[in-house]
């Protein structure tokens, strides 16, 4: 992974491209729920992986403003690509999702996709949220810190399958590449790999099984 | 649209030649047996050969019949592939042999070469008994048939029955029970359902099927095939189809008879003309339950749920490779020669020409051929050719492949029924029509002077 | 009636059978385990994953440019949308300008593709209702003369990677316009030909009238998207809805149906639209600017600027949606697919609950999955 190699470098030129990339096609996204103001600290970090990194914590947009009415904290991370981004604790995830959903003035109630990212110290359960009726969208993630994970744990994240069947399939797929547990899922089964699969193949320490013939294959890709 | 006529001549001359061949080979083999040994024997040997003779003229039809099936089948198995290529915008085999005519000669022998599988907990002897079970039904229920589409030739006449198209539809009724045993003994639950369904089907469309012919019987008067197919002799009008009869004293005012023969055929007047166009539409409506129900009996699309490929893989034959499929797929397709025979025979006047004799000798030209042809060499010496046989069969061949190629055209357009629409289709619309049509025959032939 | 059942103790097992992973009518790979009360269906369980490719994992271990040539194989059917929502995402973060000549061109190819891959639909559509030999052969005539044309701008007839980050591939003559619109003019008139066919036969409509009804509460519970999802009467084109590359400069409407959408209504809905795609590649093809067509440089080392984000378009099947995580390397980090036919599958368990066995594949074959698309 190249990912760590150069952050100073990814940083610099990633601001203002994006800006000039939205003002040259403006009716590729019409969709932005643009918060009013941009906080200077979101130039600070495009990447999403490490909620430590802003040193100022944003300003929460339209729905942080809403889960904030409803008594659920949320926190603001950096826009991705426009669309607002938010991190929810993991035990207000159901709360938050189903008022999301059901409120008749947010109404985000096409759930896209769950996927889970192994980040650099934190799993992510990223929840891409759309409406089949306005054109707002929004980014819910939670945050599994590595180091609160026990060893030979799985990260717990709560299921959404129960009142979401949208969220059905793609958590059993994130559990099965990623290796994060849904509690309460009613079947948490490997999905695309074989039951018997052992380990996440979308993980970082993932060890693939190699065969002895790869191996010695100096332009395997591995 | 698509230029497709090149396709169409291919198709015809595919026909042509493998038609020629077939029965060619099928009458020197039936003539060799039959006619041509007796005589020789006969000649050298005198009345002393006599005991051989009558063995050798027993053994004709049956031997005529086995050399007959299977080069049959392998050439509807061919016309088939041909004709759906031809109206799916594809092209059909051309590779093996002349224009791909070779092709399901080399399908025979890759299946009588493959390896016979049983599944492991399937019930051998069932297993095996099944495709026989199913396929001795199609030869047994040919058998009868042989007399009235040669127009009771003296070397089939023996086989002619007087309760004919009652044993066809009897043997016609076995390969239910081969289904299902193939479908129980596969031990695969898709056989199993596909061997249920089939008995289910059998069973529902069985009831219209005979209720067809036994309207076509009523208008009859008799069972005996070679009856029935001598009497709608004299045209078109003739046939069972238009009326069964009904329209017989129109053919003969038409052909010279005027309006006393009409008087004859129509006493009642008014009243007989209606009934006699009432029987026509049964009739009609007669032949179409007919096709119906035998398009379901021999498991042909729109009916073809036994054996639903999207559904269940293969339905009864998933389990079964090599010799064994061969055989249930060589069945299959006598079902079909042998369902359009009697469709034939029953609706479309056996071996009688459409065009009636009174326009007939008029043409010039034909009655001299036929004269010609009976005092030939070859007739008069060696009965190699009998000129009423040779039309019958060449308008029976006509018919009975015009049908198999409409069975294939259907194919090519209808999806497939479900199997609780087809169940009601069956019995709450062919069933009661069935009756329907039969209880209006029994009435409206009275009205009616059939048959003279 | 149950009741009678009960007192005389008449006891019937259900079974259940394996239907797949080799089996016809799956359209490829996938495997149902079906419970069965006789011929009524019980209950479904989809299992996946035996066309599983790792396609996600190879996002993040290939690099962008290798990575573009294979996700083609994502959905075969309709490669154009599987590059386009790539490039998009990717596009979005670099921050890449497209020429506008190339959006036409995006446009076009990829409704192309979509007449294909419905076309191809309508074909397995009428074989897994039994017309085993007959329709199905038609619309592949169609489909064969518009690869033709796709490959002559691509180099291939279904991997096309045509469409790259920062624009399209080539730049087709004039006479490729000319081509495409003689094939436009003829192809309307060959869909009225299906139609004859297909629309108005009774077997065909009492296989589909009332069959596998789709409730908008229930498509919406389950995320589901595409013409499964209009011809249950909600009004979701992306197209439309949320307008991307030039669809907001042509003249269109989104195909909808009044009421809950059964078999038949999601047939019609593809029908409609390929009439629809027709009109649009029209004005497309009126509309194209000159100009160039690649806004980034095409290399083997290309980079993609650090961040996240997600893009989707409509594809034939519905909401194709590519969410990319960069870190500004030569690999992606996360590579994560919103695959329609994933997401629509998902629904089959409900639809096929309590209809005959013959109906699993009148309703299955609907919904227009794609197992390379399902298992990725």
């Amino acid at each position: 992974m190249t990912d760590e190699a150069k952050p100073e470098e990814a940083k610099s030129d990633a601001k203002p491209e994006e800006v000039k990339s939205e003002a040259a096609k403006p009716e590729a996204k019409p969709a932005d729920a643009k918060p009013a103001a941009k906080p200077a600290a979101a130039a600070a970090a495009a990447k999403p992986a490490e909620p430590a990194a802003p040193p100022v914590p944003l300003e929460p947009a339209k729905f942080g403003q809403f889960l904030k009415e409803h008594g659920i904290s949320s926190e603001r991370l950096p826009d991705s690509c426009g669309v607002e981004t938010i991190v929810v604790a993991a035990d207000q995830l159901e709360k938050a999702m189903r008022l999301l959903r059901n409120s008749s003035e947010i109404k985000l109630d096409l759930l896209l996709t769950v996927t889970g990212v192994d980040s650099a110290d934190t799993f992510d359960s990223v929840y891409h949220l759309w409406s089949y009726s306005h054109l707002d969208q929004l980014v819910v993630k939670v945050l599994t810190k590595k180091a609160d994970v026990a060893e030979g744990e799985l990260p717990a994240v709560p299921s959404l399958a129960n009142f979401w069947s949208a969220a059905n399939w793609h958590e059993r797929e994130t559990y099965d590449l990623v290796g994060i547990r849904y509690s309460s899922h009613p079947y948490l089964r490997r999905i695309l790999n074989p039951w018997d699969w052992e380990g996440h193949p979308l993980r970082r320490d993932y060890k693939q099984l190699v065969d002895a013939l790869n191996d010695k294959n100096p332009h395997s890709m591995r | 649209m698509f230029a497709n006529g090149d396709e169409i001549f291919k198709i015809s001359r595919l026909t042509i030649a493998w038609l020629t061949i077939i029965f060619t080979i099928v009458w020197m083999v039936c003539w060799g047996v039959g006619i041509g040994l007796p005589m020789l024997l006969t000649q050298q040997l005198g009345d002393q050969a006599n005991l051989a003779n009558e063995i050798l003229r027993a053994v004709t039809p049956v031997i005529a019949i086995l050399v007959f099936i299977p080069i049959n089948a392998m050439f509807m198995v061919l016309i088939e592939r041909r004709a759906l290529a031809l109206w799916t915008v594809r092209k059909g085999p051309n590779r093996v042999g002349p224009d791909g005519n070779l092709q399901t000669a080399a399908d025979a022998v890759k299946l009588l070469l493959k390896e016979d599988i049983t599944p492991t907990g399937a019930d051998a002897a069932m297993h095996t008994f099944a495709p026989i079970l199913f396929f001795a039904p199609s030869i047994i229920g040919a058998v009868p048939l042989l007399a009235a589409v040669t127009n009771d030739h003296p070397l089939f006449h023996i086989l002619n029955l007087p309760t004919g198209i009652f044993y066809v539809l009897a043997a016609g009724a076995l390969p239910v029970v081969a289904l299902v045993m193939a479908g129980w003994a596969s031990n695969n639950k898709y056989s199993l359902v596909g061997g249920l369904r089939s008995a289910a089907q059998a069973i529902s469309y069985e009831i219209p099927l005979v209720l067809s012919l036994v309207t076509v019987c009523l208008m009859a008067g008799t069972l005996d095939l070679v009856k029935i197919a001598q009497q709608q002799a004299g045209g078109i009008l003739n046939w069972n189809l238009l009326g069964g009869g009904a329209l017989v004293g129109l053919n003969q005012a038409i052909g010279g008879g005027g309006a006393k023969a009409l008087e004859a055929a129509y006493p009642m007047g008014a009243v007989s003309y209606v009934c006699a166009g009432l029987l026509v539409c049964s009739l009609i409506i007669s032949f179409w339950l007919y096709l119906t129900g035998a398009c379901a009996e021999i498991n042909r699309i729109p009916f073809d749920l036994p054996e639903a490929e999207s559904e269940l893989v293969s339905g009864y034959n998933t389990e079964y490779s090599g010799m064994k499929f061969a055989i249930f797929f060589l069945a299959e397709f006598t079902n079909l020669f042998v369902v359009a025979s009697v469709t034939t025979v029953m609706f479309l006047g056996g071996g009688d020409n459409p065009i009636p004799p009174y326009i007939l000798d008029k043409i010039p030209g034909i009655p001299q051929m036929v004269a010609a042809i009976r005092e030939s060499f070859l007739c008069q010496n060696l009965h190699l050719i009998n000129p009423e046989t040779l039309f019958a069969t060449l308008w029976v061949i006509a018919k009975v492949y015009g049908l198999v190629i409409f069975a294939i055209l259907i194919r090519a357009t209808l999806p497939r029924f479900r199997i609780d629409q087809l169940m009601a289709f069956g019995w709450k619309r062919l069933i009661p029509l069935s009756l329907i049509v039969f209880i209006i025959v029994v009435f409206a032939r009275e009205f009616v002077n059939i048959h003279g | 009636m149950a009741t009678e059942i009960q007192e005389i103790d008449l006891k019937t097992d259900e079974m259940i059978i394996n239907m797949g992973p080799q089996h016809p009518a799956t359209h490829g790979v996938l495997r149902l385990l079906l419970t069965l009360d006789g011929e009524t269906v019980k209950h479904v369980e989809p299992v996946l994953g035996h066309l599983h490719r790792a396609q996600e994992w190879q996002g993040q271990n290939r690099t962008w440019f290798q990575y573009q040539a294979l996700i083609d194989r994502v959905d075969y059917l309709s490669g154009m949308f599987t590059s386009w929502a790539m490039a998009r995402a990717c596009e979005q973060l670099d921050g890449v300008t497209v020429p506008e000549r190339a959006e036409y061109m995006r446009v076009i190819v990829s409704e192309m593709n979509r007449i294909t891959s419905h076309l191809l639909w309508l074909g397995t559509y009428l074989i897994d209702l039994g017309a085993m030999f007959g329709f199905p052969f038609y619309p592949f005539r169609e489909r064969e003369k518009l690869f033709d044309l796709l490959e002559e701008i691509a180099g291939q007839r279904m991997m096309f990677n045509y469409i790259r980050i920062g624009g399209v591939l080539r730049d087709p003559k004039p006479a490729w316009f000319d081509k495409l619109k003689a094939f436009l003019d003829e192809f309307p008139d060959r869909i009225d030909e299906y139609e004859t066919i297909v629309t108005q036969n009774p077997i065909f409509l009492k296989r589909t009238k009332g069959v596998g009804i789709l409730k908008q509460s229930v498509a919406t519970d389950y995320g589901v998207t595409g013409p499964c999802l209009r011809s249950s009467g909600i009004a979701m084109d992306l197209r439309r809805t949320r307008p991307y590359s030039v669809y907001p400069d042509l003249k269109f409407d989104v195909i909808t149906f009044d009421k809950e959408g059964d078999t038949w209504d999601r047939y019609m809905a593809r029908i409609l639209e390929m009439r629809q795609c027709v009109d649009i590649i029209r004005q497309c093809v009126e509309k194209i600017p000159t100009g160039d067509i690649m806004g980034k440089k095409q290399m083997a080392g290309m980079r993609i600027k650090a961040g996240e984000g997600f893009a989707a378009v409509e594809s034939p099947r519905g909401v194709l949606g590519c969410y990319v995580t960069s870190s500004g390397g030569e690999k992606a980090v996360r590579f994560r697919w919103r695959n329609p036919s994933f997401c629509n599958l998902t629904i089959l368990p409900e639809l096929l609950k309590g209809c005959p066995l013959s109906d699993i594949m009148a309703i299955f074959g609907s919904i227009d999955i794609i197992l390379p698309d399902v298992d990725r």
